[in-house]
């Protein structure tokens, strides 16, 4: 239990160096950033910037230099909004983190019942219905979704509005265009789970006991169907936060992808590489703790 | 059935929800931007998005009115003393929003802290000929340039004056986010970063009282969402407009359309150090290939006019006689031959302009179609300008940009970066090479006696469009979409001055 614990907090390091090295080396490689803070300058005060910020130096003692501030949590000034990038981050990571769970949360809510129901009633319309709609919301990217929602919800119908962060009414299409992307991946797994164990011995045997039908599907068949459920619904969470940079976009939410979006275009070295920190560190805690589940859901896991 | 109980309950819910804000008072008006700036402090940035609100916030010395000339503002009035000092009559009785009285002192304390180089002022280029400000009496105000500066008046229109005991008391960084006071016609509220900035009206504006109570600066990155909004009324102006969606607007029932030229000039610089563009004749048919009507016509609704160089009608200096190069397929093969490529020529062309993506396109098929086969490279904004500029020799014949004159109307503002070749300067330091054209800049730019730079800018014009340093292509259009409950034009300078809009009763 122990050696497993620490085992994956050694993983989250090495992961977050790779992560702060790949940001750091693409970054650099993609353009020179001074010509771009001040692109009429003089070259003398571009000088004076480029020795300022260290560009001069080698690419390694860069590194060096920036690993060392991560690790104080230090990620310099945006470049843009001249102060600290982190805090500028962080400001933002609730907005980002709550829209993500809402749409996890509304696809649980729709994935786990509708799976569920449509692997017992296997080719029934309801089956295929559900096929259909896994097949279009997997088909449809993020943004165009995005913008057919407001054209009905907001435009034509006229119940919600189009966009911005002021009412919780602006909360839902923001997270019904991410949930459409998360759903139907679920919605598989928990429907192939179900079918799995569902025609299962011991599934059989509750039946026969006379235990209610409701009974068995929730206490036994769903808690071992749920096991590649956790799996995925923990990698679907990163997708959504990556899902939420277009949403955010699309729906004006001031939120953390919008900001790091913005500041790729700036080439604001700063927020790019606290934003992708931050992002990855998300990921990892969640998987983290998808490991946790694990634990909780199987106890062959702890016993091992 | 039990089971529909929930995801029917959700959506009930979802549906239930009150039809949330748009349903906006009428004394509000509502302008969306595509980001915020990353200041309050009109100092301190110098980005399009925030001086459209320090605009509304803060007066500067000078004002231009909507045909663009100048008017009093902050000065009553201004006169030259000799070519390097000027004086200005400060108006008297503007209050700020804090209710304090406006002095010279603050004047100078205004131009004193973008001079200061420590603090490192985005704008200090703009007036680094400023040698001195000083306060000569009550009501007076003297500027002493270091040389010559005839686009004095130019950088005055926007140069918002800030209140000095203010400043100091609550200091750079609380002035630049939560409270910003200047003399204009809205003061600040309240600012939420990439959601909204909103304003009140002054009562105590020496103007007047604006006609909006409130003025609100919705942060808006996406098109489509900015077009969503308008239609239902959550915004009353958006900017930028494209020609794709002029047809929808043209019979919307609640936005109307208004566009005017703007100081926005298109062109395709050639890099003239290298083959084939380093031999006049070819720079010449590159000109005579392009159509630019129809470019005008059928990518741009029309909204554009073509220009004979890269000084256009608006900017002091134009000279109208000389005339736009016409579209001339023979006349461009016969150049191409002549230049050595009676067989065509093999050239790439750069382009980070994302929004005329399809104009760049349409370009290049018209060189193509005379033989200079073009191949043409589409990049992303950020690091585009050293991939075109830097990379010596190969692959970089020319790029297809735009410019816009930091909104200083005059010719100086385009053929200096552009064209000249001093390190300091901007394309021309890597792509022109034109014998004389520097030395022309220069005399235009060193004189305040106004009709004898006309001259000299007549000469440069002549001269430019004879070597054809570029493919001179045409101005662009500021197009807005504002609400049928607001009354708006669009400006020549792209400022929002939202003083001038007023509500359609109803």
């Amino acid at each position: 239990m122990l050696t497993l614990l620490i085992r994956r907090v050694v993983r989250l390091a090495v992961v977050l160096v790779g992560v702060t090295l790949i940001t750091f080396s693409i970054l650099h490689v993609s353009g020179d950033p001074v010509s771009l803070i001040m692109p009429e300058a003089p070259e003398a005060d571009r000088a004076a910037l480029r020795v300022a910020m260290g560009f001069n130096d080698p690419l390694p003692l860069q590194f060096t230099r920036f690993l060392a501030n991560t690790v104080r949590g230090n990620f310099g000034n945006s470049f843009f909004h001249r102060a600290p990038a982190l805090p500028l981050v962080l400001e933002r990571m609730p907005t980002t983190l709550l829209l993500s769970i809402c749409a996890m949360a509304l696809s649980l809510a729709l994935a786990i019942p509708l799976g569920i129901i449509t692997a017992i009633r296997r080719a029934s319309l309801l089956d295929w219905g559900a096929t259909l709609i896994v097949f279009l919301g997997t088909s449809m990217p993020v943004f165009w979704t995005g913008i057919m929602l407001i054209l009905l919800f907001a435009v034509q119908l006229r119940v919600l509005p189009v966009s911005g962060w002021e009412s919780w009414a602006a909360l839902v299409l923001p997270t019904i265009t991410l949930a459409t992307f998360s759903t139907p991946l679920l919605l598989r797994i928990v429907r192939s789970s179900m079918l799995e164990v569902i025609n299962l011995d011991y599934v059989r045997t509750a039946r026969a006991k006379g235990v209610s039908e409701w009974f068995v599907i929730c206490r036994h068949a769903l808690i071992n169907a749920a096991l590649p459920l956790v799996t995925v619904a923990g990698l679907q969470f990163g997708l959504l936060l990556t899902g939420a940079i277009i949403t955010e976009t699309v729906f004006a939410v001031p939120g953390m992808g919008r900001l790091i979006v913005g500041a790729i275009r700036q080439l604001d070295f700063p927020i790019v590489q606290a934003g992708v920190f931050v992002f990855a560190m998300i990921i990892v805690v969640v998987n983290f703790t998808v490991d946790l589940l694990y634990i909780y859901l199987n106890p062959q896991i702890r016993v091992r | 059935m039990k089971r529909w109980a929930l995801p029917a309950l959700v959506l009930t819910l979802v549906l239930s929800l009150p039809p949330s804000l748009h349903a906006q008072a009428k004394d509000t008006l509502t302008v969306a931007l595509v980001s915020h700036a990353p200041t309050m402090d009109p100092h301190m940035h110098f980005e399009r998005v925030g001086i459209l609100v320090n605009i509304n916030m803060f007066d500067s010395l000078l004002h231009r009115n909507t045909k663009l000339e100048f008017e009093p503002s902050i000065a009553t009035s201004w006169k030259a003393l000799s070519d390097t000092q000027w004086e200005f009559k400060i108006r008297k009785g503007v209050r700020f929003h804090n209710g304090e009285v406006l002095t010279p002192e603050d004047v100078k304390y205004s131009f004193d802290r973008v001079i200061d180089q420590t603090k490192k002022s985005p704008q200090y280029g703009n007036i680094r000929a400023i040698k001195e400000v000083k306060v000569v009496n009550a009501d007076t105000v003297h500027i002493i340039t270091d040389k010559p500066f005839p686009l004095l008046l130019e950088r005055l229109v926007f140069f918002p004056i800030v209140p000095k005991k203010h400043i100091e008391a609550v200091g750079d960084q609380a002035f630049g986010s939560t409270s910003p006071v200047g003399t204009g016609p809205w003061k600040f509220v309240e600012w939420k970063r990439d959601q909204y900035i909103k304003l009140e009206a002054f009562d105590q504006h020496w103007r007047g009282k604006p006609a909006f109570k409130h003025l609100v600066f919705r942060a808006i990155p996406e098109v489509a969402t900015q077009v969503a909004e308008i239609k239902t009324g959550g915004v009353d102006l958006m900017r930028n407009v494209s020609a794709d969606l002029l047809p929808e607007f043209k019979t919307h029932p609640q936005a109307y359309i208004s566009s005017t030229p703007i100081l926005r000039v298109h062109y395709m610089a050639l890099d003239m150090r290298s083959a084939p563009f380093d031999k006049r004749p070819a720079r010449q048919a590159a000109n005579y290939a392009i159509d630019k009507g129809t470019v005008i016509q059928k990518l741009m609704a029309g909204l554009g006019t073509q220009t004979a160089t890269v000084v256009q009608p608006l900017a002091f200096g134009f000279d109208p006689s000389v005339k736009p190069y016409p579209y001339d397929a023979k006349k461009a093969k016969e150049l191409l031959a002549q230049a050595g490529y009676p067989n065509g020529v093999d050239i790439t062309l750069h382009s980070a302009f994302v929004e005329f993506r399809p104009v760049f396109e349409a370009l290049c098929q018209m060189l193509t179609e005379v033989g200079i086969r073009t191949t043409p490279k589409m990049w992303d904004p950020g690091p585009a300008w050293n991939k075109f500029f830097q990379t010596e020799g190969k692959a970089t014949n020319g790029y297809y940009g735009s410019w816009g004159n930091y909104s200083v109307f005059d010719a100086d503002a385009v053929l200096h970066p552009l064209y000249h070749t001093e390190p300091g300067g901007w394309v021309g330091k890597w792509y022109t090479r034109v014998e004389g054209l520097d030395k022309l800049i220069d005399e235009a730019r060193s004189s305040v006696d106004q009709p004898k730079r006309k001259k000299v800018y007549s000469q440069i014009q002549t001269m430019i469009r004879e070597e054809a340093p570029s493919i001179f292509l045409f101005t662009q259009y500021d197009t807005l979409a504002i609400s049928k409950k607001v009354q708006y034009a669009a400006r020549g300078d792209e400022w929002l001055w939202l003083y001038d809009a007023k509500p359609v009763g109803r």
